[in-house]
């Protein structure tokens, strides 16, 4: 379909438009940290400064904390409340391919099976506006993992910056029925979609992180033994749930209950397998010691997901080596993993 | 591309928010061990006590809605529906909580969940069942469900081992597996007592005194890890291929439905592929993992 | 503060000397292992280097961005160890040999002279742009040149070290087996009072704006508990956060159980704290978290005339008690 085109000058009242029909959420800054929040008017200044968010938008759709149900004591017994319903239709604008491909890269888990109500629910009702990059980090790599900084995949609609104006893209019946609705785009001209080509060159340059992501299944599952290895990469780190937290593929999670009198109520929490106690049960914890949990952390997004779901779980989106506290760099460990000479262990 | 299949699933477990716990009853409490109990319960939808299914080797998830919720098998058998049983070692807060409770106390209750013992690949073999302390708890399903459809099994040996007479569970069972003529059932402890006048022994030992034949059998092992780590390579010894031995496998779990990634081990997830493995699946990573 | 020789070559003879004395420790069989710093794969990153092998000491490091204080992986490795220590690092080691979980003999101290380490989220803030799109930040004595886009721009120090680093009271280990250079003096009054100042906008406050201030900053908390995880002076194997029996704060991040959950733990690091500023830095959603921790340090300094990791024979302060304790604090 022929792409259009909105002036950035514009893209506040866009917002302001879509507020109407649905809950709008932006990049924002709350103490000079980037993060997801409500869209309330005033001007689109988020767009001078937008990099990408600390925590990413998968904490929109499955957040840190979620109540699961509540419920109230009575006697011997209890009455479970629903779950607390969410947002009817809501749109999340701004968010990047990396962070698209990983909601994808989500669903993938929770409607394998038995269908989680509460992901599907916010997914379902959300409607996704991609922005591609013009600022990658030091710290992406999103290239190595088959994506490109302004990729128009996973998204509903997809905008892509030359300069004064957004290219604009439906990439779904959703994005075209946004489009057809809104009186603030125009056609692009044939130089505007040059000037976007050259935008995304420009853009997929940056990214000069890079790492052989497709090589590494074979090494990872011929070295899972390898605990010399193992020790020596995971020195460093102190445990904490910073690159699992706010990697966007993670979904690790906690059930924990709260009562108090006689009410109460069922949370879902972030949780992280390179915590101590993940594994802990009463007789034994498997991975007690460090490197194992590490081992686990890059097997799982490198080699087992990919052996059940045919992807990769990481999507190259560096939050978790611009923000570890130790800068361990998932890149670094997979490029040292040592090359195996044996063959594969056929199974 | 693995996406777990759940079209055979009964509905109730298809509808409605699966995290959801549905409401049930204890009925009746057994004290097994000085730390184990069983508990009867029953829903209390008459609907859902109705529609409700399960197989050997399933396990549930139960609730103190305000403490939490934790993985049990069910260790009643299938064949015998009037109530559910499972039975709880008290190891922490919410299994503390769990023992507090009398009879008419509600649960909550989310499941069948996982595999189950695969009946057919069983049918017409002779079984071989080990089990230790607790580990008892879903081979009695499996052994119950056995004996009830006892013409479809070859020969049935039970060797079951605790560390003392004290830690013997399910003891009218044994009672009544010893009393069945159909079923050689040999009780073992590690340490006996004044009063013991049985077997002991360790169980992987005790095991290669029974000598259970290979030929056109399966051994079904549970049991702490430590005794599953000495059961695998004895029976080895005595012919069996790690196609011939299953287990249950024990991992930490929270949602039971392959979502919240705790138990996940290389590319399954213990809650959604197991809990019932044969040794063969599971050998290459039983060692580093366990 | 800083002396006023040029620091980079200043760094470049410690550090000369760094890679020869951990080669030979690791050569003589004096230590298993060395935990220094070498260069990051981040722009003006340094990350922790915890090796057995002589050949990598060749990457040890000296620079003004070494944050990290790596006292905190002394719980986890065995047998003799060498570490770098800045001043306020070497606190927390004696710290935790007051506390008995190190034992000084296994340790061999290698001190750095500290001139301060430089906050990147202060010179972003400076510059107004982010630490990868800046070309070069280099200390030049009292004087940090930033170089963007070909400009070069300069401007005192103490703009831009850490806060903690501006109240520095050690920035010289006392406590060391190699000290690498020539000590460096410690803080003035008039750093000292700036470091402050975040906290003491916050002592201005009215009770509830004080309350919607930290509410605001913990609706943001995730609990990763990397504050926990990089403080050396948090080495309980089980953290109370993690005990069921009772659940003293639920594992959730609820702006009320977080808040709790860092008012009790800097409640349990006192008078082990030795305002290193990691708990602050690691964070990665900017909660002001060296606001509690100093206070709490300023307190333990007034109630107990005490500061934490001075003295390796002494007692830790609030696990020890003399029948001649003051006691009218408590009712």
């Amino acid at each position: 379909m022929t792409a259009k085109k909105i002036a950035r000058r514009d893209i506040a009242d866009l917002l302001n438009e879509w507020s109407r029909e649905f809950g709008v959420f932006v990049p924002s800054r709350d103490e000079g940290v980037a993060k997801w929040a409500r869209w309330g008017g005033g001007d689109a200044g988020f767009l001078e400064w937008y990099r990408n968010t600390v925590v990413p938008p998968k904490a929109l759709f499955f957040p840190p904390l979620e109540e699961m149900f509540s419920f109230q004591k009575d006697g011997d017994g209890y009455h479970v409340g629903q779950p607390p319903p969410t947002e009817d239709r809501w749109l999340v604008f701004g968010i990047r391919p990396c962070d698209a491909r990983a909601l994808a890269v989500l669903a993938l888990t929770f409607k394998d099976g038995y269908q989680d109500p509460y992901y599907l629910a916010r997914r379902k009702n959300g409607v996704l506006v991609g922005l591609g990059c013009t600022r990658p980090y030091e710290s992406c790599f999103c290239t190595s993992l088959g994506i490109s900084p302004t990729d128009a995949a996973n998204v509903d609609l997809m905008l892509t910056d030359i300069g004064d104006d957004f290219l604009v893209e439906a990439v779904t019946d959703k994005g075209k029925e946004l489009l057809s609705k809104t009186s603030l785009v125009q056609a692009a001209t044939g130089a505007d979609e040059a000037r976007a080509e050259e935008a995304r060159d420009a853009a997929g340059a940056r990214v000069t992180r890079k790492v052989d992501s497709q090589g590494a299944h074979e090494k990872l599952r011929a070295g899972f033994e390898d605990k010399d290895f193992w020790e020596r990469v995971s020195a460093k780190c102190i445990s904490c749930g910073i690159c699992t937290f706010l990697c966007p593929t993670c979904y690790c999670f906690d059930i924990s209950d709260e009562l108090v009198k006689k009410q109460g109520a069922r949370f879902r929490s972030w949780d992280s397998c390179a915590f101590p106690l993940y594994t802990k049960m009463p007789v034994e914890n498997p991975r007690r010691e460090k490197w194992r949990r590490l081992r686990q952390k890059v097997c799982h997004k490198y080699e087992f997901y990919p052996d059940s779901f045919d992807v990769i779980a990481c999507t190259g989106c560096g939050r978790c080596i611009r923000l570890c506290p130790v800068n361990w760099d998932i890149t670094r460990v997979l490029s040292s993993l040592p090359a195996q000479e044996q063959l594969r262990l056929e199974r | 591309m693995a996406l777990s299949d759940i079209s055979h699933r009964p509905k109730f477990l298809k509808e409605g928010n699966v995290y959801l716990p549905h409401p049930a009853v204890i009925e009746k409490i057994v004290s097994e061990t000085i730390d184990t109990k069983t508990f009867h319960f029953n829903f209390k939808d008459e609907k859902l006590r109705e529609e409700f299914t399960f197989q050997s080797g399933q396990f549930c998830l139960l609730s103190v809605l305000g403490i939490g919720e934790a993985t049990f098998c069910i260790s009643s058998s299938p064949t015998r529906r009037d109530h559910l049983e499972c039975s709880i070692k008290e190891v922490g807060r919410l299994t503390r909580a769990l023992h507090r409770l009398g009879v008419g106390a509600e649960i909550g209750f989310r499941g069948p969940y996982g595999n189950s013992f695969p009946l057919d690949f069983l049918k017409g073999k002779n079984l071989v069942f080990v089990g230790g302390g607790i580990g008892l708890a879903p081979l009695r399903s499996l052994i119950w469900n056995v004996i009830d459809n006892r013409q479809e099994y070859g020969r049935i040996d039970i060797i079951y081992g605790a560390r003392t007479p004290a830690d013997l569970c399910f003891t009218y069972d044994l009672e009544a597996w010893q009393q069945d003529k159909t079923v050689n059932m040999v009780t073992t402890v590690d340490r006996g007592d004044e009063a013991w006048k049985g077997r002991v022994g360790l169980v992987p030992v005790v095991l290669e005194e029974v000598v259970p034949s290979p030929d056109n059998s399966v051994a079904i092992v549970c049991g702490p890890p430590i005794m599953i780590r000495f059961t695998f390579p004895a029976l080895e010894k005595l012919g069996f291929s790690p196609e011939q031995m299953l287990t249950t496998l024990e991992k930490r779990m929270k949602c039971g439905i392959g979502k919240c990634g705790r138990c996940n081990i290389g590319n399954i997830y213990v809650c959604r592929d197991g809990p019932v493995f044969s040794y063969a699946e599971i050998s290459s990573f039983i060692s580093s993992e366990y | 503060m800083a002396p006023t020789d040029c620091l980079p070559m200043k760094n470049g003879i410690m550090e000369q000397r760094l890679r020869r004395e951990a080669k030979a420790l690791l050569e003589q069989g004096k230590v298993s292992c060395v935990i220094g710093f070498e260069a990051g794969s981040l722009k003006f990153t340094t990350t922790p280097l915890i090796t057995g092998d002589k050949d990598d000491t060749q990457r040890l490091v000296i620079s003004p961005f070494m944050a990290n204080n790596l006292s905190v992986f002394l719980t986890g490795v065995k047998g003799r160890v060498a570490i770098v220590a800045k001043g306020c690092d070497s606190r927390s080691i004696v710290s935790l040999i007051q506390d008995n979980k190190v034992v000084r003999e296994d340790v061999v101290i290698i001190g750095v002279p500290c001139s301060g380490v430089i906050d990147l989220t202060k010179v972003e803030g400076l510059v107004g742009k982010d630490r990868d799109e800046i070309a070069d930040i280099t200390r030049d004595g009292d004087k940090v040149l930033i170089t963007v886009n070909g400009d070069k721009r300069e401007c005192p120090v103490q703009e831009v070290l850490f806060d903690n680093c501006l109240a520095c009271e050690m920035p010289t280990p006392q406590e060391y087996d190699i000290l690498l250079g020539e000590p460096t003096a410690a803080a003035g009054d008039k750093e000292k009072a700036k470091s402050r100042e975040k906290i003491n906008s916050l002592e201005t406050m009215k009770p509830d704006e004080r309350w919607a201030f930290w509410r605001n900053e913990f609706s943001r908390c995730i609990r990763c508990y990397a504050c926990r995880n990089v403080c050396p002076a948090c080495f309980c194997e089980r953290c109370f956060v993690e005990e069921t029996e009772p659940p003293w704060v639920l594992p959730i991040p609820r702006w009320q159980d977080s808040l709790m959950f860092q008012v009790v733990r800097n409640l349990h690091v006192a008078g082990r704290c030795t305002d290193c500023g990691e708990c602050e830095r690691a964070c990665p959603v900017g909660i002001p978290l060296r606001s509690l921790a100093r206070e709490m340090y300023d307190i333990v300094g007034e109630l107990f005339s005490y500061r934490a990791g001075m003295d390796k024979e002494a007692p830790p302060l609030l696990a020890c008690y003399e029948p001649t304790d003051v006691e009218d604090f408590i009712r």
